[in-house]
Order: structure tokens, then sequence, then C-alpha cells
């Protein structure tokens, strides 16, 4: 076993010696370096082993004598773990710079040998003045090599950090020197033991100068400016070390500090924590620079973890918990290994604008860990910040500290915003330049990777309570797996999640219970069936089959989760999944960062809402638990309500919903449409079915959600039909379908509910059908816009058979299965009495007839464009699932009662009354009955009866040619007014005046506004001039000081 | 000493002031040197115990109660050694500056902000 005590012989002998090393040549000195750096990670690394095993912890004390006498120095589990981190970090990052070390002075890596040895100290002392050694040594040597790099910017963001770190030492060392009056030691841990925080208004002033010096260090809001100028300006490789390593080390400071603090303190700290998280998130959001955004990022992400760990150990919790450690550890871990590898790729990129990081898709690799690295700052699963986020949440809930999860939360989701508005960017915005990538660069960035990868998959045990591993953990495995033979062309890759597909899709059914078979049901087979049209592409379709299936194991992972973790984690899993899927789309970036951010705020407000079930229902995550919440139930109830009503796309929230599926790839758009919005249907049958059990109070939910579905439906449907664009059209068309199903559920009955399901399956059919068939249109005729078709008909007949089959189904007319609905829904509503609503969704209803007829009189009939002369038929692999999809349609019509028999009685356990009685194939209600069957029979006869007369009579029929018309003296304006069906039903928008204002869109972006325009005022405090900075942290120091002895 | 010690307050705000008043980087830094200066100055008069010799065993002194704490002092020496450093650093960034842009004023070095 290796003393940690040469971490520090060893740095400074070999930095010592390196400049007579460097006159035998630049290739000795460059391998006695390195071999010091991995030296010192070997030693702490092999410290970290041993304590792991349960070995005591290695006190070295200086000339033999024992504190207070003498410093001392610890290697424990902790510092051998935050030790371990630096010094890899040390070697990575030494690696990442070996061009610059070969090409400049040896200076560069004294210094950076010396700044390593530093972080080292302040995490292993325990003595206060030398800590304020370490402290200086870090700054002086961080400071220096700052220097090296010359140009302006660096030096002046340079001189700013050596004065503001100046400053923040100075008032350490006061605190220090009055400290060592009061108690008569410098040994941190003595000190703790014999001070009395409270006893005097002179000790208290002195340790809230020691915490405030050391919070400086952190970076604080607004004392924060000297920083932020750092980040952006300073050399990659170097500025990777001061946002990772040297914020490492200062927490661990921190922690080191924390015993003496008491909880008027720890309160302050983590106030200005939290203030931090907030603030930076918001004024990152008017940053165009990505080294200054990482700043703003990095900042927040210290802030985060600051007020994790101050509001923990001031509940109670020991510094050294378990969780303490899973929180602010997992938080921190993410944190370090992300920003890092993002602070490394700017020095891959060297490009400043946020979207010329686009240059990153030259490298696939470097792309995925982009990805990853931005991914797991916003904390999504599955990297560690969010089984940490997670954790944070629930402990926070169960000490009641819901306006520091809300304000938590509201920080995240502005990150989220910056975050994904730069993936977006990054993945869509045009190429302009070469990729030149060094090894040396990538190495270290493959590494880190590696690791958060690894860090997010131990951490990921939290989920493993009562249900069987494989089942969690193998669709993962697969989805790596995919990741791995992503180089392979798209025919392997389809064929094989198909088959896999398939049989997880008979693994799982059969685990599923209630209406959970029939969600698995839409959820499994329907996504495998959906897969098929995937055979069209051609080449790679790189990353869409890894991304895809991580969507549907999101959404099989939802029916099978039995607590609360699981549930979020799939729901998460299933927006990121489907976030990679919208983003492929041509023009899709606004529309996936739309739908991102609504879907993160749902989630996020979901994550609220299970923190209050985990408060209230006695740290319970079990998901049973929903249904016998002993109070607040209301408030969780609504919580959960909205999260599952963004994905549903209900009014108010729907905003996201047109353009992604509108403009996502042929193929993705009926998975969106047809299967990803079940997923907000099936979180509101299972919070309904809570409800159900629940004592709610005065609180009346289903009402309100019942008036929010029929005005979903009418406005939904309403907008539908001024559409010119066809999957748009389709899409608003979906949050009109939606709406019904949400009312549906909030009627609360047996006769609602399969009402709903009904819908849910009919949508999922003719939903699927119709964007496949408009898909396939559009492929062939390279245009959405149905002003721009016509007379498709005699060149795409399968299509129109099927856009006619699916509009039938869409409009509730008999025979096809739509029928059912409808009728349901008459019997539930006079049922229920919701009279108003009724005839509201009634009308909705007659609305949707006009949207469906333009699908088919826009599009096939009319007359043929000239250059569509030459179109054929929709691919092959499109038509295959629109023919299955159309024989399911016609047999759900025929034979209702195989479906909605056990579909009623899965609705038996949770509503008993069985409205609807089934006599062979007669369905009665006590309003009426209704015979599928017989209905299908008598239609189909009348059809076949006029289809017959018009056939003997078209043979006397005169046959004419396309052109054979006359305009009634037109004169049109633009070309699109030749086609009849373009803006076809504008007299209606006069009518309804302002009800087809966009209200909502303005609102939401009124909020962005707001949030950007504040962002963009306050930001502007970092004027950029150094004075200005130093007055900050005075004014800082003194107005917490005072909310401190105020508050 | 209570009256060093004020001496000392008054050096470190005087200085601070200065940091915060002058425009000058030069004047800056000599600012922050008053600031040091006056720190170095409080360390020295808490570890002050009135009619005590210096902490140097010899002859004249025979035991621990005849002398000051001498620790402050032992600090004291590391702290002027390090905020000589400081200095010396931010003299040297004082000479680059003024090499890339030719002046000294801090209101010049604002390309970095918001």
């Amino acid at each position: 076993m290796v003393s940690p005590i040469y971490i520090f012989i060893i740095a400074l002998g070999i930095g010592f010696l390196l400049s007579l090393f460097d006159k035998a040549g630049r290739a000795v000195a460059m391998t006695i370096f390195y071999g010091a750096l991995l030296a010192m990670a070997f030693i702490s690394g092999q410290w970290l082993l041993h304590l792991l095993q349960g070995a005591e912890a290695e006190i070295i004390t200086t000339a033999g004598f024992q504190p207070p006498f003498s410093i001392n120095l610890k290697m424990g589990l902790l510092e051998a773990f935050f030790t371990f981190l630096i010094n890899t970090l040390g070697f990575l990052a030494g690696i990442y710079l070996l061009p610059k070390f070969k090409s400049q002075k040896i200076y560069g890596m004294i210094l950076f040998l010396m700044l390593i040895m530093g972080l080292n100290g302040l995490v292993m002392t325990g003595d206060m003045f030398n800590l304020f050694v370490f402290l200086e040594i870090t700054s002086i040597a961080t400071v220096s090599i700052i220097a090296i790099e010359k140009n302006l910017k660096s030096i002046s963001a340079g001189f700013k950090y050596v004065i503001a770190g100046g400053i923040a030492s100075a008032f350490y060392l006061i605190a220090t020197i009055f400290l060592y009056r009061f108690t008569g030691v410098l040994n941190i841990a003595m000190m703790a033991e014999t001070l009395n925080v409270a006893s005097s208004q002179a000790v208290f002033l002195s340790v809230f100068i020691l915490m405030i010096a050391v919070i400086v260090e952190l970076k604080p809001f607004p004392a924060n400016g000297w920083a932020l100028d750092a980040y952006e300006a300073v050399d990659s490789g170097v500025v990777a070390v001061i946002a990772s390593g040297t914020s490492a080390a200062m927490l661990f400071v921190f922690y080191k500090i924390s015993p003496l603090l008491n909880n008027t303190l720890l309160l302050t700290a983590a106030g200005i924590g939290l203030a931090t998280f907030t603030f930076s998130n918001l004024l990152a959001l008017k940053q165009k620079n990505a080294k200054r955004l990482l700043g703003y990022s990095s900042i927040g992400q210290i802030g985060l973890i600051i007020t994790a760990y101050a509001l923990l150990v001031r509940a109670g919790y020991a510094r050294n918990s378990e969780i303490v450690m899973l929180t602010t550890g997992g938080l921190f871990i993410n944190h370090f290994l992300a920003k890092a590898g993002l602070f490394w790729l700017s020095g891959v990129v060297e490009k400043e604008k946020l979207e010329e990081w686009s240059t990153l898709r030259n490298n696939p690799i470097l792309l995925f860990a982009f990805a990853v690295f931005v991914i797991a700052l916003v904390g999504l699963p599955p990297f560690p910040g969010f089984f940490a986020k997670w954790q944070l949440v629930m402990t926070f809930a169960n000490q009641g500290l819901f306006f520091w999860i809300g304000l938590i939360l509201l920080g995240s989701f502005l990150e989220a915003i910056y975050l994904f508005r730069w993936l977006g960017k990054v993945l869509k915005s045009d190429l302009k330049a070469e990729l030149k990538a060094k090894i040396s660069q990538i190495f270290p960035i493959l590494i880190y990777l590696l690791a958060i990868l690894i860090g997010g998959g131990y951490l990921s045990r939290l989920i493993n309570q009562g249900t069987s591993l494989s089942i969690l953990y193998l669709p993962v495995l697969f989805i790596v797996f995919l990741f791995f033979i992503d180089f392979l062309p798209v025919a392997i890759k389809n064929t094989l999640v198909i088959l896999v597909g398939s049989y997880y899709t008979y693994l799982i059914i059969p685990q599923l219970s209630g209406y959970r078979v029939m969600l698995g049901v839409i959820f499994l087979a329907g996504g495998v069936l959906l897969f098929i049209p995937g055979y069209f592409k051609r080449g790679k379709r790189t990353g869409f089959y890894p991304l895809a299936v991580m969507m549907y194991v999101g959404l099989a992972g939802l029916l099978i989760s039995e607590n609360t973790l699981q549930f979020f984690t799939s729901w998460e899993l299933m927006t990121l999944g489907s976030y990679f899927l919208i983003i492929r789309g041509k023009k899709s970036e606004p529309h996936a960062l739309s739908y991102m951010l609504f879907s993160i705020g749902g989630a996020f407000v979901m994550l609220f809402g299970f923190g209050i079930l985990y408060y209230v229902n006695g740290n319970s995550m079990a998901l049973s638990s929903l249904g016998n919440i002993e109070s607040m139930a209301g408030i969780i109830y609504a919580l959960l309500g909205i999260a599952f009503l963004t994905k549903m796309a209900s009014i108010g929230l729907h905003i996201w919903l047109p353009g992604a599926y509108g403009e996502a790839e042929a193929d993705v758009s009926p998975m969106l449409s047809a299967i990803l919005s079940k997923a907000g249907m099936f979180g509101l049958l299972m919070l309904m079915a809570a409800i159900q059990t629940a004592n709610l109070g005065s609180i009346n939910l289903p009402y309100v959600l019942g008036w929010l579905g029929a005005i979903t439906v009418f406005i939904g449907n309403l907008l539908a039909i001024y559409q010119e664009d066809a999957k748009r059209l389709l899409a608003y068309s979906s949050v009109g379908n939606l709406g019904y199903i949400l009312f549906g559920l909030a009627l609360m009955s047996h006769m609602g509910w399969l009402t709903s399901i009904t819908y849910a399956l009919n949508h999922f059919l003719f939903k699927a059908l119709l964007f496949l068939a408009i898909g396939g249109v559009v492929y062939r005729v390279k245009t959405k816009n149905m002003y721009e078709m016509g007379g498709l008909i005699k060149k795409m007949p399968l299509s129109f058979v099927s856009v006619l089959i699916g509009i039938i189904a869409l409009s509730g007319v008999p025979p096809l299965s739509g029928f059912a609905g409808k009728w349901l829904t008459y019997n539930a509503v006079l049922e229920k009495g919701w009279y108003l609503q009724g005839v509201i969704v009634i009308i909705g209803g007659l609305i949707a007839f006009l949207y469906c007829f333009r699908l088919i009189y826009a599009v096939f009939l009319g007359q043929l464009k000239d250059k569509h002369r030459q179109v054929k038929e929709a691919p092959v692999w499109f038509l295959i699932p629109q023919v299955i999809l159309i024989g399911a349609i016609m047999l759900f019509s025929t034979y209702p009662a195989f479906i909605l028999g056990p579909v009623g009685k899965m609705l038996n356990d949770i509503l008993p009354e069985n409205a609807l009685i089934w006599e062979n194939l007669d369905a009665y209600s006590i309003y009426g009955h209704w015979n599928g069957f017989l209905i299908m029979m008598i239609t189909g006869g009348i059809f076949v009866i006029v289809f017959l007369w018009l056939y003997f009579l078209n043979r006397k029929a005169q046959k004419v040619k396309q052109f054979n018309i006359v305009y009634a003296a037109e004169r049109p304006s633009r070309p699109e007014l030749t086609h009849v069906g373009y803006n076809f039903f504008a007299h209606y928008k006069k009518a309804l005046g302002s009800l087809s204002q966009p209200y909502v869109t303005k609102f939401w972006n009124t909020m962005a506004d707001i949030f950007h325009s504040s962002a963009g005022f306050i930001r502007r405090i970092y004027t950029g001039d150094g004075q200005t900075y130093i007055l900050h942290i005075i004014i800082f120091i003194v107005v917490v000081y005072f909310l401190t002895i105020g508050g | 000493m209570l009256l060093t010690i004020i001496l000392g307050i008054i050096l470190i705000v005087l200085g601070l002031w200065g940091m915060l008043s002058q425009k000058n980087i030069i004047k800056i830094i000599i600012g922050f040197s008053i600031m040091d200066t006056g720190i170095h100055l409080l360390i020295l008069s808490i570890g002050y115990i009135k009619d005590r010799t210096a902490p140097i065993m010899n002859q004249a002194v025979q035991s621990a109660g005849q002398v000051i704490d001498p620790v402050p002092s032992a600090l004291v020496l590391t702290a002027i050694v390090i905020g000589l450093a400081i200095t010396a650093l931010m003299l040297t960034y004082a000479v680059k500056l003024y090499e890339i842009k030719g002046s000294l004023e801090i209101s010049d070095f604002k390309e970095l902000k918001w």
C-alpha cells in the first residue's frame, strides 16, 4: 500500500525536476509527467479499493505530532473517492492537453501538476490554515495556466479570476484567524467539536464569513461574473479541470466545513444554492456562446448540489449517510462527468455559436457523447442525475420541503429548455465545416461517456423493487445492442426489431391484467405492426432503431410498473425515445423542442405529484397506494392529471402536437398518433381508477376533465378543418379524438370507460391507417399541401380506399367501428346527464365530417396536377399494414362483441355496474340496442345495390377528358387558388371570429417572451468590468449576511 | 491589542475601497496589497498577548508562559509569502493586459460579458 503522502511528493518532486528532465528532451519530460499523473491516480485508486473493502482510514500528521499541534491529511473513503476522481480527471485532461504540452514551454506541465496537487490537498487536509494554503496553490496554478494562452479574452478573464479568488481567500483567512482565536485550534474537526456558533455575534459572524468565502469560490449568483468569463474564455482542456475538478474539490471543502454550520447558516447556504440554480438557468436562456452556456449550467448545477446537501444535513441526515451520498453524490458525479465531457467537446468543435456545433454530426460517436452528456445534465434516465434527482425530490418531499422542490423543478425545466434547444440545433442545423478530432481529445471524452453510462446503470438499482430484473434490464440491453449494430442496413435491423418485438409482446401481454391488456395490445402489437413500413427506407437510418425501441420499451414499462420510480423512469424513456423520433423530420426542430418541453414540464409536474404521494403515504413508492391517499389527494391527482394531459395534448397543452405529428417522417407519424398518445390515456386510466376509490373532498376533478375533454373535441376538430397540410389536418384531428377519450374517461361510469377504450382502439386503427395512407401519398407527391394534390384516385387507388375506410371509421357513421364509439358516447352521456358537454361533443363530431371530406375531395378527387402524371401507388410496405388495419376495422365493426365484451369484464373490477349487456351480437343499454353485425350487413347490402346500379348506368356515360372544363370567368391570382379545395372553410373562420384565434399559442409564446426578456434584462448585471464583479462579491456578502440574521 | 486590530480592519476596508474606486489596474492591485497587509496585521494582533515576548526559545525565555501565541506568527509568514505570490501574479497579468491592449483601465477589458 502506497502512502497517500506520495501524491504530494510525486507532484512536488516531479514538478520541481521537470524542467531538468526537459533538458534531456521533451519526450522524456512528457513520459515522466504522464507517469506522475498516472501514479497519483493509481495511489488514490488503490486507496479507494482498499477502503471500499472496509479498511481503516489513513491519517498522516506532520513531524510526528498529533493534532492540534500538527497538520493532518486524511485518506478516508470519501477522500479516496474524490482524489481518485480528481486524479483520473487530471490524467485524462493531461492527455487532452497533450498537443499543447508538446508544443508549449515546460511551465504548462509544471503548473498542471501543481494544480492537481492543490486539488488533492484541498480534499485531504483537515487543517483550516493548510486548506487556505492549498486554496492559494490551486488558485495560483490555475491562473498561471490561464496566462499561458496569449489572447486578450483569456488574459482579461484570468485577471478577473485572480482578483475574485484573492478576495474570497482574504475573507477565508480573516475567518480562519478569528475562529482560531475563539477555539484555539486550527484542526477543522476539533474546531467543530468546541465551537458553539450561537454563543456570540462574533463567532457567528466568523463562521458566516468562512462559509461565504467557500461559497464565493463555488460561484454563487450574482457574485459569479468572473467565473462565467473564465468558462467562456479559458482553453477547453483547462476549463474542464476548473469546471469539474476545482468544483469537486471546493464542494468537498464545503462538506468539510459544514459541521461548523448551524441550521441558520445551512438554510442560508441552501437559499444561495437555489437562487444560483434558478437564476443561472434562467439567464442561460439568452446565451448563444456555447462555452458560456456551459458555464451558466455548471454554476447552476453546483448551486443545486449545495442546496441538496445543506437542506438534507439541516433536516438531520448524517453528512455521510446513504441518502446524502445518493442524492448529492449522484448529482455531483453526473455534473462532473458530463461537464468535463462537454467542455472537452468544445475544444474539439472549436466553434463559439451553439448551432455551429452541428459539425459534431461528422462524427457519430462524438455526437452520441454530446447527446448523452446533454441528456444527463437535464436529468433524464438512464443517467445518474435522473436517479439522484428522483431521490432528492422524494427525500425533500418526505421532509415537507415542497417550496424547494417546486423551485428546483422550475430551474431544471429552464435548464432543459436551453439544453434541448441546443441539442436540436446540433441535430438539425446546416453542416458547414469539417470536424478535425484528434485521438488525444476523443479518448478522454469516451472514457467519461462510458463512466456516465456505468454510473447510471449503478444507480438504477433504486428501481429494482419487487419486479424481476430481466423484464426491466433486458429491453435496455437490447437498445444498447441496437446502438452497436447501427451500421447495418435498414432491412436487417427492421426485421430484427419486428422479431424481437413480437417475442417481447408475446412475453409481456400474458403478464398484464385488466385494461392494461388492451393498452398492451395497442402499444406492443400495434408497435410491431407499425415497424413494417420501415422497410421502405434505404441506407442505414442511423439512430432510428435504438431510439424507436426505447420509446416502446418505455411504453411497455408503464404497463408493468409497480412503483412510482419504475413508472416515472418508463415515462421518461418513452419521452426521450419519441423526441428523437420526432426530430428526424426535415423541419421538425422547433416542434420536437416544443414536444420535449411540454413533456418535460409535464414530467416534472408528475414528479412533484409523486413526491407529495410519497410524503402523504408514509414513504411508499407503490403505485397501488395511489388509490388510498389519506390527504392532499386533490393536489396529487391534479398534478398527475396535468402530466398525463400533456401527452394527450388536451386543449391548452396541445400546441406541440400539430407540428410534431405533422412534420415527423412518414412512418413515425402513425406511431406517434396511434400509439404514443395512448400513454397519456393509460396514465389517466390509472389515475381515474384510483380516483374511483379515493375520497376527494370538495374537488370534482372528473367534472373539470369532462369539460376539458368536450372543449378539446370541439376546438381540435374545428382547427383541423382550416388546415391545408394533410398531415397537420390529421394531427389536429388527433387532438379532437383524444378529447373524446378524455371525455369518456371523465364520465367515471362503466359505459363512459367502455366508450373511451373503444375509442382508443378505434383511434389506433383508423389514425394509423390514415397517417400511413396519407404518409404514402406525401412520400410520392413530395408535398403535404392538399391544394397541390388532387385527382390522385386513379394513380393511388389503394391509398384512396384506405383513406375512405379511415374517414368512415373516424366520422362515426355506420357501418364501421366509429359508430360503436358514437353510440356508446350517447348512451354514456344520457346516463350521466352531462347534456351541455354532450352537445358540444356531438357538434365536435359533426365538424369532423368537414375535414374528413376534404381528405377525400382535395387529395383524391378533382383535377390531377401535371407534375403528378407519373406518380405511382404508395410503397408496398405502407400498404401491407394498411390492409391489416382495414381488416381489423372490418372485424371490429362486424363483431364488436368479441372485443367490447371482454373489455367490459376488465372494467368490472373498477366500475362494477355492467351497463352494457351482450346477447350474442346484440348490445343492450337502458336506452336502446345496437347490433354491429346487422348494421354491417344492411349498409353493405345498400352499398352493393347502389354500386351495381351505378355500374350499369355508367356504361352509357360519356367519358370526359381532364381538361374538358371551363373556368367560369374566374381569374385566379395565385397558383393555389386554382384548387377548389384551397382555404375551403374560410367562411367558417370568418363566422366564428374570435373562436378561431390561436389564443393558446399566444399564451405560451408570451410566457416564453417573459422568461427570455427577463433573462436578457437580468444578465446585464454581468457588465464584463472586473471592478463590478468585485462589487458584486462585496454586496453579495453584505446582503446575504443581513438576510441571514434578519430571517 | 485592540488598536492594531482596529488598524488592521481599517487597512482591510481601505484596501477594499481602493479596489472598488480606482479604475487603474495597478492601483487596484495596490488596493489588494493594502487589504492583504491589513489581514496580516490582524492575524498578528490576534496572537499578541500583553507583556510577553517573541516566541523564540533562548536563555531569556524559560517557559511558554513568557511568550505570545506563536501560531499566528507562523501563519502570517505563510500568508505574506502567498500574498506576495498573488500580487506578483496580478502584476504579471497587468503587464500582459497592457501589452495586448495598451491600456490599464479596468473598464477597457469588457469583451466578455452577459
